[in-house]
């Protein structure tokens, strides 16, 4: 087990050296100068030698691969770099940021495993009747829907049903846990939405699927009640496709949050990693590119330990691989 | 408001607001005279909110030309002298107790009022004003001052001693005490500010000023919060605290402002958002004209664009009044000028003669006949050698969609006389890029000065050295005569020279300008002592302002 | 579950893919009927996308109005007799919008996911059947690709070439690529031990031909049902990198462009100027969903019980 865990974690560790690189080249091929958005942007023209200036301040000028090298080496002791729009070092732009998003993550899958897995469980139980068929249609709709479409209708139906407007000020958790929660419980359902239709279906689907199985026939025959069966049983053993699902979920939210944070204006890490590329901030863009495909990364790698864990076949399997 | 109603009035409201614009006159009627002439005794205390369109990219003012910025740190600075608050063309004193001009015109010398302090409690020193102004128009490796052409009349600045400033000018300069009024040109502490120059940060991070106001906190995409700086100079500012919330979305800022969670906003484009909030009871809610023009600027380094034809052909194929009526409402750009200076201004050719300069019959008012302007140019596209269907780009920025807007209008004008004109639509790190290296056929520029006194908009927007030169072109005549009448000291010489000038720089067709901007300002009527100047940047300073609760 | 519709990353439920190897085939007759009969979903989805792909083509003899030019004198009109889905900012029709919409986002829903798939096809066969070092190099490439946040890859990319329709086509591709090389691989190191393939080889067909040949028919169904998953999922990136402002530009109509910009500042107050184009994408996702659903429950039954 141990050596499955070091093996997978030098795999994501070369993978996110390839990510390294493919934000670091994009960023640099993207047309558009740090120096020049540095330099006052739209105040006027500025001189080459002027630029140029700038331009060794940052360390631009600089061949690719000594630039490259020099950020590489920082980011493997966890040093990101200053931000170039704000000045401050990225770390601690990210320390002040991460905990919103993480909060809309927290709150859209609590809400879409809240009511994602028992309202499969209802569909399977009454599968067929219409209560299955309404949630069966909502779920497909859910997912088709795009996020931040969703968002754009809930502003507008909150501000017209209910004279709700955006919060001016984004209480951070630890201030005022409850006023916080309650200012992201919108971007959480619009993001979460997807998740909580995508874990309804699964959880149906699989229940559907263990519902006729052997032990739970035995199970039925023996005078368990169904109750029990449902929950105790079939739910149970259920449960690994369905955790799988949401550990690839958690990494994607993080990735959907980047719109659904621009609609609600939300001062997250989704907003701030946009205007890190549009304003060329080479070293915040390509810190938080980084750090998401981290989680990406490590969502895939406890997504594997946790089968391994739950299920005994794919241990062995995976201790073979 | 329903839907219905804003079918009903928005057009009619536009008419009336082109209307207004239409005349330079008119345009100053529309500011307030209501907040300033209340007679009710100012009241002390209270927390200030506002709102304005985004983070600033920087604090630094000397490095910065955005709004965004000048919000923020205007009211933690003082400058030597500071544009009266209920006349643009008059100064008042500030850090400097009273200036004084040689006979010869070319030595100003300032008095400093004395025991002021910086936020820091550090004494201000005439060296302190010395480094100040060595800054912007010498910045150091590494800083990058935008405005260092408006002090570009200066030999030296000299301190005297503690308290006593002496300007040295290359030529006489009229518009000179201006220069130094302008509310970006602010003075900071030498020995603060020369180590972050020399760390090559500058001040990017801090505030460090003489203001009303100290900055208490700054958080990116949160919130800027200004404290009453209780050891300032001059009178004390009214309110306790002021906090400023970056919203990036005018609905959204509109919105709060409605529900009265923020006392005003300065900052609006679409006059869609401002008038809904015109129709609300208690909300006072303007549009400033501002010295913000809009330019189509060829690229003389391109061809055929070098070829005079083919630049006075773009001035004719645009029909200014569609233009105005369709971009207008989006961006602001309801007014028109009858020269290169402020819509109104004195300074400006008058109606009968700027029609003269192809395309400018267009303007409202101005009695042209496009088809007849169209017909023109293809002809002299014709003699230039310019193929029909000849292909262009027309550079542009997508984020403000405003300005995305203008371009794709300006294309669809500049198809009428077969120039496919495409709009190169590039993000605002990649349109800067382009358009400070030169790299672009044609681009319509919404050219914001920071100041609107004939040294200012002529010094920056229309010299081969200044700021605005993005087109690359060079004339040493025009320069000689920009220089000419920023000399003259004689009023009335100087307004025909100035005249003379615009006739100069017109019939080159080196920038064709479309319109000029008002941006929207909004507040509630429970504050007061805010009077909006014909600039966005002046009167920010937010300490005659109090809150009638 | 076979039902169970991939949203926006179908990768995770084709982890445990098999392919089929030979699919069987009924009696040509009378298998559109039983298509239709027996998926009678994918069949509506079908006909839907058909009807769009239609509205697109023939857009200019449908839409009833310009869809650039608008009539100031009708700002933000609710719907109504004349505008049946209302006007926005600048006074354009929605519905014309919408038809002409429907072309570039369909243009660039198809041509994403055609050219993702493809290239991520071309390089999952070959690095799962050549092996070795190329296999290990593009495998570590896909991954960190696939590790990259989807939109964030296409904003990058689409900030890179600059915005016209084939380049926001090749930037929405990008996050395809690896997905679908991944399932190809997958696909391709099963089928590469099985016998026939070996046989082929051991009578001296060239790679090139046994790739061709053998390996991509068989790769096929899976990758099909992956595009059609996809399509949904390109248009709903289209009108996110759209929504910030990275994508198609004004005045071309798209419906990620209908739902951004100065058209949509008045949102609150007409809100039907967003409602219409995401109703539309919503539709079209559902319809690919739908679809993709059908195409994999008729080409690989055995499937559905894999996930």
């Amino acid at each position: 087990m141990l050596g499955y865990i070091i093996q997978r974690l030098a795999t994501g560790v070369v993978t996110l050296f390839g990510v390294a690189l493919i934000v670091f080249l994009i960023m640099r091929v993207i047309p558009g100068d740090a120096a020049v958005m540095m330099s006052g942007a739209g105040s006027g023209v500025v001189s080459e030698a002027e630029l140029a200036q700038v331009r060794a301040r940052l360390g631009i000028d600089r061949p690719l691969v000594v630039q490259f090298a020099d950020w590489a080496s920082h980011v493997a002791v966890f040093d990101l770099g200053t931000s170039l729009r704000t000045g401050s070092p990225v770390i601690e732009d990210i320390a002040r940021r991460f905990p919103y998003t993480l909060q809309i993550v927290v709150l859209a899958m609590v809400l879409a495993i809240g009511i994602g897995v028992p309202a499969g469980v209802v569909s399977s139980w009454f599968a067929g009747s219409w209560i299955d068929r309404s949630l069966q249609t909502f779920t497909i709709i859910g997912l088709a829907a795009p996020s931040f479409w969703v968002g754009l209708m809930m502003i507008i139906g909150l501000v017209y049903f209910f004279n709700w407007s955006a919060p001016l000020f984004w209480e951070p958790f630890w201030t005022s846990p409850l006023k916080s929660m309650s200012q992201l419980i919108w971007p959480a359902i619009a993001v979460g939405l997807r998740q909580l239709a995508l874990i309804a279906r699964m959880t149906r689907s699989i229940m559907r699927e263990v519902l006729n199985e052997d032990y739970i026939r035995t199970a039925r025959a023996k005078g368990l009640s169904e109750t029990r069966v449902v929950f105790r049983h079939a739910l149970w053993n259920g449960a690994l496709p369905i955790i799988t699902l949401i550990g690839f979920e958690i990494a994607a939210l993080f990735g959907g949050l980047i719109i659904t944070e621009t609609v609600f204006s939300v001062p997250g890490l989704g907003q701030y990693v946009v205007q890190s590329i549009l304003d060329r901030d080479y070293p915040a863009a390509q810190g938080i590119v980084l750090m998401l495909a981290g989680i990406v990364v490590l969502g895939n790698l406890v997504v594997d330990l946790l089968y391994g864990l739950l299920d005994p076949r794919t241990r062995v399997q995976g201790a073979r691989a | 408001m329903s839907a219905n109603d804003m079918t009903k009035k928005l057009p009619i409201n536009r008419r009336a607001v082109l209307k207004a614009g239409a005349s330079g006159l008119a345009a100053a009627t529309m500011l307030p005279t209501v907040s300033w002439s209340q007679t009710k005794s100012p009241k002390s205390g209270g927390t200030l909110l506002l709102s304005h369109g985004g983070d600033p990219p920087t604090l630094d003012m000397h490095q910065s030309a955005t709004y965004l910025t000048e919000f923020v740190a205007s009211p933690c600075y003082s400058t030597l002298l500071r544009i009266d608050p209920t006349d643009i063309n008059k100064l008042i004193p500030d850090l400097a107790e009273k200036y004084e001009v040689s006979p010869d015109g070319k030595t100003v010398t300032f008095n400093l009022v004395k025991g002021v302090e910086f936020h820091n409690g550090m004494p201000l020193t005439a060296d302190d004003v010395v480094f100040s102004l060595d800054r912007i128009r010498k910045p150091p490796a590494g800083i990058v001052s935008p405005r260092k052409g408006l002090l570009g009349g200066v030999k030296d600045v000299v301190a005297k001693d503690a308290h006593t400033v002496v300007v040295n000018l290359i030529a006489p300069q009229a518009d000179f005490p201006f220069q130094v009024a302008n509310p970006y040109n602010v003075i900071v502490p030498r020995k603060v500010v020369e180590p972050l120059d020399t760390a090559g940060t500058g001040m990017k991070r801090t505030i460090m000023g003489t203001g009303a106001f100290k900055l208490s906190q700054a958080v990116d995409g949160q919130i800027y919060e200004l404290v009453r700086n209780e050891k300032y100079f001059g009178q004390k500012a009214y309110v306790d605290k002021i906090q400023m919330f970056p919203i990036r979305g005018e609905v959204e800022r509109a919105s709060a402002l409605q529900s009265g969670r923020i006392h005003g906003s300065f900052f609006f484009a679409s006059e869609a958002v401002l008038d809904g909030l015109r129709k609300t009871p208690n909300i006072t809610a303007l549009r400033r004209p501002t010295p913000t023009f809009i330019n189509l600027i060829p690229n003389l380094k391109v061809k055929p664009f070098d070829d005079i034809r083919v630049r006075e052909a773009l001035s004719l194929a645009i029909d200014r009044s569609a233009f105005i009526q369709t971009v207008g409402p989006l961006a602001g750009a309801f007014y028109h000028s009858t020269g290169l200076l402020l819509p109104g201004s004195d300074y400006n050719l008058g109606m009968d003669e700027i029609k003269k300069y192809s395309g400018f019959d267009t303007m409202p008012e101005g009695g042209g006949n496009i088809e007849a302007n169209r017909k023109r140019a293809m002809e002299l596209l014709e003699q230039a050698g310019v193929p029909k269907g000849f292909k262009m780009s027309l550079l542009a920025r997508s984020d403000i969609p405003a300005f995305r807007d203008s371009s794709i209008n300006l294309a669809a004008q500049l198809k009428t006389i077969g120039i496919e004109a495409t709009v190169d639509i590039r993000d605002a790190g990649a349109f800067y890029t382009a358009e400070t290296t030169g790299q672009f056929q044609v681009v319509a520029h919404s050219i914001a000065i920071s100041g609107s006194l004939p040294d200012q908009i002529l010094g920056e927007g229309y010299t081969s050295f200044g700021g605005r030169n993005y087109g690359g072109w060079k004339d040493d005549a025009i320069d000689a005569a920009f220089r000419a009448q920023s000399a003259e000291l004689d009023p009335a010489k100087r307004k025909e020279l100035i005249k003379d000038f615009q006739r100069m720089f017109l019939k080159t067709y080196f920038h064709i300008n479309l319109a000029w901007v008002g941006y929207g300002a909004a507040h509630s009527n429970s504050l007061k002592g805010w009077n909006a100047l014909p600039d966005l940047y002046a009167n920010m300073q937010m300490d005659r302002v109090w809150l009638d609760t | 579950m076979s039902d169970t519709t991939q949203g926006i990353d179908p990768l995770a439920a084709y982890a445990n893919f098999k392919p089929a190897i030979a699919p069987e085939k009924p009696a040509r007759g009378k298998r559109v009927l039983h298509l239709i009969r027996s998926q009678p979903l994918g069949a509506i989805s079908a006909f839907v996308l058909l009807i769009m792909v239609l509205a697109a083509t023939f857009a200019p003899y449908l839409a009833p109005f310009d869809p650039t030019t608008g009539d100031p004198t009708a700002l933000y009109q609710p719907p109504n007799a004349k505008y049946w889905l209302g006007t926005d900012a600048f006074g354009r029709d929605i519905l014309s919008r919408l038809i002409y919409g429907a072309r570039i986002s369909l243009i660039i829903g198809f041509g994403a996911s055609i050219l993702g798939v493809v290239v991520g096809t071309i390089i999952g066969v070959t690095s799962g059947y050549l092996g070795g070092w190329l296999d290990s190099i593009a495998q570590r490439l896909m991954d960190a690709m696939l590790a990259f946040p989807m939109l964030l890859l296409a904003l990058a990319m689409a900030a890179v070439l600059g915005s016209s329709v084939q380049n926001v086509i090749i930037a929405l591709a990008m996050p395809i690529v690896p997905r679908a090389a991944r399932i190809a691989r997958a696909s391709t190191l099963v089928l590469k031990t099985t016998t026939f393939i070996e046989a082929s080889r051991a009578i001296g067909c060239s790679n090139l031909r046994i790739i061709v040949v053998h390996i991509l028919p068989n790769t096929f169904a899976p990758l099909l049902v992956i595009a059609t998953a996809y399509l949904g999922l390109a248009i709903v990136q289209e009108a996110a990198l759209d929504y910030l402002g990275a994508g198609i530009q004004e005045p071309q109509p798209s419906w990620g462009l209908m739902m951004s910009g100065s058209a949509t500042s008045l949102a609150l107050t007409a809100p039907w100027i967003v409602l219409v184009p995401g109703l539309a994408i919503t539709v079209v996702v559902l319809a690919s969903n739908l679809l993709g659903d059908a195409i994999r429950d008729v080409l690989d039954p055995k499937l559905q019980r894999n996930i």
